[in-house]
């Protein structure tokens, strides 16, 4: 078996030795076949890796520039404002203080240059014997003296012993007669024409806190000055619009100056809870109700009621928006502001304090349908005049403190869709302000106090209420055209804080008397290109001021039935009624 | 034999109970900006992505809240901002709150 088995298997060896040869070419073949599939196949898949290798790159390069892009963490905005005004107004005749006493001056002045001498009674104001037997020398010196006392006063108690000091009396009857009486007029500025360029900034800095600015100009057209608003020449209509001053910068029209606007950082989702604190230049302007009108976005968390305050505050706040389904939207806030910074104190020159304002704000409810709010604020150490420049009083600045106001709030705004055509926009909002002054009065201003007393005439201070409501409805047509009516009220003694308020005249929140206003806004027919929210409109609209007392977003001073000034020393002119036709073309961008 | 024979029916008992109960979903609170939304053809309702601020990832959640809807609609919300969400956790994420984190 074995020898058998050995020999077939040597055999075939054999025989597939001899055959290799022939078979050899033809595996050959199919292997380099195989072999340049591989290869191809292995090409490919290198190709792949390679495309998913430059794919991941790719990614990786763009997710780079993605964290690294502005539009990530910067967006810009801002509006820009062009608006006509025709103003026209109404006076009562009064005795115009500033003027009264520059004419005074004058004349002592010419008297003494014309005739100078200490002889008694040369005078020829003074001279008389029941007016001192003054020399012209005399006259002019006593003038000095009266008006360095007068800045001496402090208290009503202090004002009422200087005016009826006997030589002060002779002083003020003879200052008498030199009163520029002022007849009522009529007041007209045909074409007042405004630019206005508001630039917008929010900044995401780190995952929760962000910077928001806001730079802002308003500029009258051929001029670099506010000028156009302060009655130029005359005494001003309104204690707000004597002059731009910290609080009205960019608000009043005045210079093309940029000025900062808004300044905060904000600090959100403190403790993993909706709760956020923000310090710095704040968005205190342009708050509800007043957005219907501007045809803004509403103010959401920020801002605060219009008809107590719209001001440019530095200060800070500190809110909550609990997440309650009852109460879709509510917030509340602390917020403080400073109005007024006085440096250092305790010094030989400086008795006067800061003038801060806190507030508490609550909105309940906060959608579409409803918004509510409650408002509290209080003001301290209440300043008698803010600083301001080359004024129709010269350069001011606050020279004491009157005491504090208080400040209540409570409004509502609604919109209602599909009203008839269109969308229906209501607001009411009421306000109540009550005065609480110190025993100090205001010698510049001819000691008068918080609310209280008049030029030469000191009140004893006490607490004075006033309130004030504001209703308005906007309705919204599909062709983009909406129409707005608004009414505004003020009690005698109602007071705001709103310097800033959109208005020429004189913040209409802030009218000791009534105000209407209508007004259309037409949309133009634009896809937004800059933003979802840009868009371009004009606006025309009518005010009509019918004042009832006199001190209108003015708390120095008592306030004068308007049916009752006749002649009186004030140091601003009394307006009766005023009317301001305008028109807009705003662009939002 | 009677402690086991306790302990069985014990058990059971319990899980009869977990049964018989109605499922509870769980609220969960997340923050972060919203990646996309993609509203419904009919408005009703919409899919709002947000990335969460907590761990980077990604949320899907279903809004069907007339307020949020409206916001969608006029872009008072749009991607990019940052939102704060209650949703009820489970296939959809249905939305409960959605809003804008708050500030300033």
């Amino acid at each position: 078996m074995f020898c058998t088995t050995v020999p077939k298997r040597v055999l075939a060896v054999l025989v597939a030795g001899l055959l290799m040869p022939v078979a050899a070419p033809a595996a050959d073949d199919e292997l380099g076949k195989k072999i340049e599939a591989l290869t191809r196949e292995l090409e490919q898949l290198k190709s792949q890796v390679r495309a998913n290798e430059a794919k991941t790159a790719q990614a990786r390069e763009a997710k780079t520039a993605e964290s690294k892009s502005l539009g990530r963490w910067l967006s810009i905005g801002g509006d820009y404002r062009f608006r006509v005004d025709r103003l026209r107004g109404e006076t009562k005749p009064f005795t115009d203080v500033n003027a009264t006493f520059q004419n005074v001056q004058q004349k002592l002045q010419a008297d003494f240059f014309a005739n100078p001498s200490t002889a008694a009674g040369s005078s020829t104001y003074f001279g008389a014997p029941a007016a001192g037997s003054m020399s012209t020398a005399g006259a002019l010196s006593a003038l000095m003296q009266f008006s360095q006392a007068m800045g001496g006063v402090r208290t009503a108690e202090e004002a009422r012993a200087f005016v009826s000091a006997p030589a002060n009396q002779g002083l003020i009857q003879g200052i008498g007669a030199f009163g520029v009486a002022v007849p009522a007029y009529k007041p007209e500025n045909k074409s007042l024409y405004t630019n206005r360029l508001g630039l917008d900034l929010h900044a995401k800095a780190t995952q929760d806190v962000s910077f928001t600015g806001r730079l802002l100009m308003y500029k009258t057209f051929g001029a670099q000055d506010d000028k156009a608003v302060v009655n130029d020449g005359s005494a001003p209509f309104f204690a707000d619009r004597v002059g731009v001053f910290d609080g009205t910068l960019g608000h009043v029209p005045s210079s093309s100056d940029l000025a900062v606007d808004r300044a905060y950082a904000t600090w959100s989702n403190i403790a993993e809870r909706d709760m956020w604190f923000s310090v710095g230049r704040r968005p205190s302007t342009g708050g509800a109700s007043s957005h219907v009108k501007q045809n803004a976005a509403r103010p959401g968390t920020g801002g605060v009621p219009s008809l107590l305050v719209d001001y440019a505050f530095d200060g800070a706040t500190l809110g909550y928006a609990p997440d309650i389904d009852a109460l879709p939207g509510a917030y509340g806030k602390i917020c403080y502001g400073r109005g007024f910074e006085s440096g250092f104190r305790y010094t030989p020159g400086n008795s006067l304090a800061d003038t801060d304002m806190i507030g508490v704000s609550l909105v309940p409810i906060d959608t579409d349908r409803l918004r509510v709010w409650l408002q509290w604020n209080r003001g301290m150490n209440i300043f008698d005049a803010p600083t301001m420049n080359a004024t129709y009083f010269g350069n001011t600045q606050p020279r004491a403190n009157l005491g504090d106001i208080d400040w209540y709030g409570a409004g509502v705004l609604s919109t209602l869709k599909n009203v008839g055509r269109g969308d229906l926009n209501l607001f009411a909002d009421f306000g109540l302000s009550q005065t609480h002054p110190n025993e100090n009065v205001s010698s510049q201003f001819g000691f008068q106090g918080l609310l209280t007393g008049a030029f030469f005439q000191p009140e004893a201070p006490r607490d004075k209420t006033g309130w004030a409501i504001a209703l308005g409805m906007r309705y919204d047509l599909p062709s983009r055209t909406k129409l707005g009516l608004e009414y505004n009220h003020g009690s005698k003694n109602w007071i705001t804080f709103a310097p800033a308020a959109d208005d020429m005249w004189t913040a209409k929140q802030g009218t000791r008397g009534n105000v209407y206003e209508a007004y259309v806004i037409k949309e133009l027919d634009s896809a937004p290109v800059s933003s979802p929210f840009a868009k371009a409109f004009f606006r025309f609209g009518f005010q009509y001021y019918d004042f009832q007392y006199t001190g209108s977003n003015n708390w120095v001073g008592a306030p004068v039935k308007i049916s009752e000034v006749n002649g009186q020393m004030m140091t601003l002119t009394p307006l009766r009624k005023a009317y301001d036709l305008y028109a807009t073309f705003e662009v939002k961008f | 034999m009677k402690a086991t024979l306790h302990a069985a029916l014990l058990t059971a008992a319990l899980a009869a109970a977990a049964f018989a109960l109605p499922a509870i979903a769980e609220d969960v609170t997340i923050v972060g900006p919203i990646v996309q939304i993609d509203l419904a053809a009919d408005g009703k309702s919409a899919t709002a992505v947000l990335k969460d601020n907590k761990n980077g990832g990604l949320v899907y959640i279903y809004i069907a809240d007339d307020i949020t809807l409206d916001k969608f609609k006029d872009k008072r919300i749009q991607p990019g901002d940052e939102i704060r969400t209650r949703f009820e956790k489970g296939e959809k994420n249905l939305s409960k709150s959605f809003k804008k984190t708050a500030g300033c």
